[in-house]
């Protein structure tokens, strides 16, 4: 390697505190950029958990109601019979749902309730311990919030005002926000004097049968329903919750790669202006101005490229430390997600290497005659 | 003179415009023939780093003409004067100004490099200068590991690795002790002499006129004509060497303003000497200066 080639690498490592500080620049802004995104990931995730892990294509509601979550929709148990016998249909899912308030250690704990029937489906996707709710007064509860209120399989709970006993914990169905907790769905109907009713219907069509020709079906046999694709409500209940979160979760990650910007930048910069008498001398003896900008780009480049890999392998590292502390969270880091924090670091340190070029550019070798 | 290395002809500089116009060079003409040794004084702000600026092609005069071997510097558009900066000019700078991250060795090839020299073959010709110079010990250390006449002596080796014309050194003994100095001025002259290397040098150093063929006084932005000075030991007065009245008492020339101040301390020569130490006079100064 000639000595022009090895000089943005020999420039950056004479001065070690320095290089630390512009990696580690970036490898935080790359970290809080991918932890952010992983979060919102993560809860966009959680919100669509249970109809993504429960089968049916299709969700009737109530007509009027687009949500699943947060929304309150009665159907009958004709409906139910209904839906069962209409052609194209292969399985139909009723399932109870509530939002509730758990008093759980004194302290009040949302959670998202679902009456479903063990026999037919609904309920859990995995069960980490015990079984399934499968009569009478038994629950499931999510595991991560059993763990956080010490809660363990055979416990017994008051569910407003009744006692249940906790007979498995599930695995998946955790959110920062608000958990599952899976009871029989004959119990929910007692509890909440909802004899025969159910809230949703989650309808799987038979092989040949599309999703939209089975919706337009169930529009047209029933009255008073709305069948609506498992997307499209997945996609409403994101827009009703989640935007309560990801505006100022989005804020956050632009935040995080504006000081990461100005961090590199800044360093980058000052790195280049602190070296100004040096490049003036180079310029001065003869150097062109190209020699001068692809050092400062390589030492960008070579900065932004450490910063970024360390930034994703840290941000590995801090999800598994949050999600061990606090698992109601879940992060979730998609390859697209790290391809875009790579961009963002590489971004990150070509503003610092534009402005650092451009004081290079600036940069009489008159000056380092000066004193 | 037909082997002139540099010619300047009525060179002005200019910076600003209207009232707040400054002149730092005006009207300087000057030729630098090969191998001559030309140093600059003057006093702070009279324009000498403006010329040495000039003369290394760093900056374009407002008027006049400065040649190289024919070549006029000063009509060159500005993205050619790096390649004659590099290839016929060499600098050597007050405080060295050398790449702090590069070694010894990598200091002086770089600049050979930059000449489109292969980077092995730089690297063996600046080992060879530096051998030359003294520094075989030193080729792989840093320059903060490095002496101040150790510094230096990579700058020069650097300003000759592209066998230049011209060597420009800007106040090249500022940062040294005057032993260290009186040798990196001796290395020059002896380079220069050897070698016909030109060498321009501005300077506020007395001690180094002896190394240099033409001394020039620059003030103002014009070269003036250089006088001796001494000074009165009576009256304390400065005055022209050759238009001040003489005595010499116990082997030593003392110069007057006046035949009046000569009676007088011929009249009592030691009272003057002792006022004078008192004074801190220098007895019979022979310092240059400018003809005012």
């Amino acid at each position: 390697m000639s000595i022009k080639q090895s000089l943005s690498y020999r420039n950056l490592i004479q001065e070690k505190t320095r290089f630390i500080l512009s990696v580690g620049g970036i490898t935080l802004a790359v970290m809080l950029i991918l932890l952010l995104n992983g979060l919102m990931k993560g809860l966009y995730e959680q919100f669509g958990a249970y109809l993504r892990n429960t089968p049916g294509t299709v969700v009737v509601s109530q007509a009027g109601i687009n949500n699943f979550i947060g929304s309150t929709s009665t159907l009958s148990s004709d409906t139910v019979e209904t839906i069962q016998e209409i052609d194209g249909v292969s399985q139909v899912i009723p399932v109870l749902s509530q939002f509730i308030i758990l008093d759980l250690h004194d302290k009040k704990q949302p959670a998202y309730l679902i009456g479903y029937d063990s026999s037919i489906g609904g309920g859990p996707w995995r069960i980490s311990a015990g079984r399934e709710a499968q009569s009478g007064n038994e629950v499931v509860f999510d595991r991560t919030l059993a763990n956080r209120h010490q809660i363990q399989v055979n416990d017994t709970l008051n569910i407003m005002g009744e006692q249940f006993k906790v007979v498995g914990l599930s695995d998946g169905t955790a959110s920062w926000m608000t958990s599952y907790v899976f009871m029989p769905k004959a119990s929910m109907e007692t509890l909440f004097g909802l004899k025969g009713d159910t809230s949703f219907v989650l309808v799987t069509a038979d092989t040949g049968v599309t999703q939209q020709k089975l919706m337009e079906r169930l529009n047209t046999t029933l009255a008073g329903v709305h069948a609506s694709a498992e997307d499209e409500v997945i996609a409403n209940d994101l827009n009703l919750f989640a935007r309560f979160f990801s505006a100022p979760l989005q804020l956050m990650v632009g935040i995080a790669f504006l000081i990461g910007t100005l961090i590199v930048g800044l360093i980058i910069y000052t790195a280049t202006t602190e070296r100004q008498k040096e490049y003036g001398v180079l310029k001065a003896v003869g150097s062109k101005n190209n020699l001068l900008y692809r050092t400062v780009a390589i030492q960008s480049l070579i900065v932004a490229s450490l910063g970024s890999l360390a930034g994703v392998g840290l941000t590995f590292e801090v999800a598994r430390l949050i999600t061990t502390i606090r698992p109601q969270f879940l992060i979730l880091i998609e390859p697209t997600s790290i391809f875009g924090a790579v961009v963002a670091g590489m971004a990150m340190a070509s503003l610092g290497a534009f402005f650092s070029i451009w004081a290079v550019t600036r940069l009489s070798p008159a000056e380092v005659f000066r004193k | 003179m037909t082997d002139f290395s540099l010619r300047v002809e009525g060179i002005s500089k200019r910076y600003g415009s209207g009232d707040t116009e400054v002149t730092a060079v005006s009207n300087i003409s000057l030729t630098v023939s090969q191998g001559e040794i030309v140093l600059i004084m003057g006093p702070s702000g009279s324009g000498k780093t403006t010329l040495l600026l000039l003369l290394g092609a760093l900056l374009k005069p407002t008027q006049g003409r400065i040649s190289l071997d024919g070549l006029d510097l000063s009509s060159l558009a500005e993205k050619a004067l790096p390649d004659i900066r590099l290839h016929q000019l060499g600098f050597v700078f007050q405080d060295f100004k050398l790449l702090s991250a590069l070694s010894v060795l990598d200091n002086v090839a770089i600049v050979a490099e930059l000449a489109g020299v292969n980077s092995k073959v730089a690297r063996r010709k600046a080992a060879s200068l530096l051998t030359e110079l003294g520094l075989a010990e030193r080729l792989n250390f840093l320059p903060e590991k490095l002496s101040g006449g150790e510094k230096q002596r990579v700058a020069i080796a650097r300003a000759l690795i592209n066998e230049p014309r011209i060597i420009l050194a800007d106040e090249p003994t500022a940062n040294l002790d005057s032993k260290i100095g009186l040798q990196i001025m001796r290395l020059l002259r002896r380079i220069a002499k050897e070698q016909g290397r030109s060498l321009i040098i501005v300077s506020h150093d007395q001690r180094i006129k002896d190394i240099a063929d033409r001394v020039l006084w620059l003030e103002d932005g014009r070269f003036k004509d250089m006088v001796t000075m001494v000074t009165d030991p009576v009256c304390g007065m400065a005055l022209e060497h050759e238009k001040a009245t003489s005595a010499v008492w116990e082997g030593q020339a003392y110069y007057f303003c006046s035949e009046g101040c000569k009676h007088e301390f011929l009249a009592n020569p030691v009272h003057f000497q002792t006022h004078q130490a008192a004074l801190s006079l220098p007895s019979a100064t022979h310092q240059e200066y400018p003809l005012g």
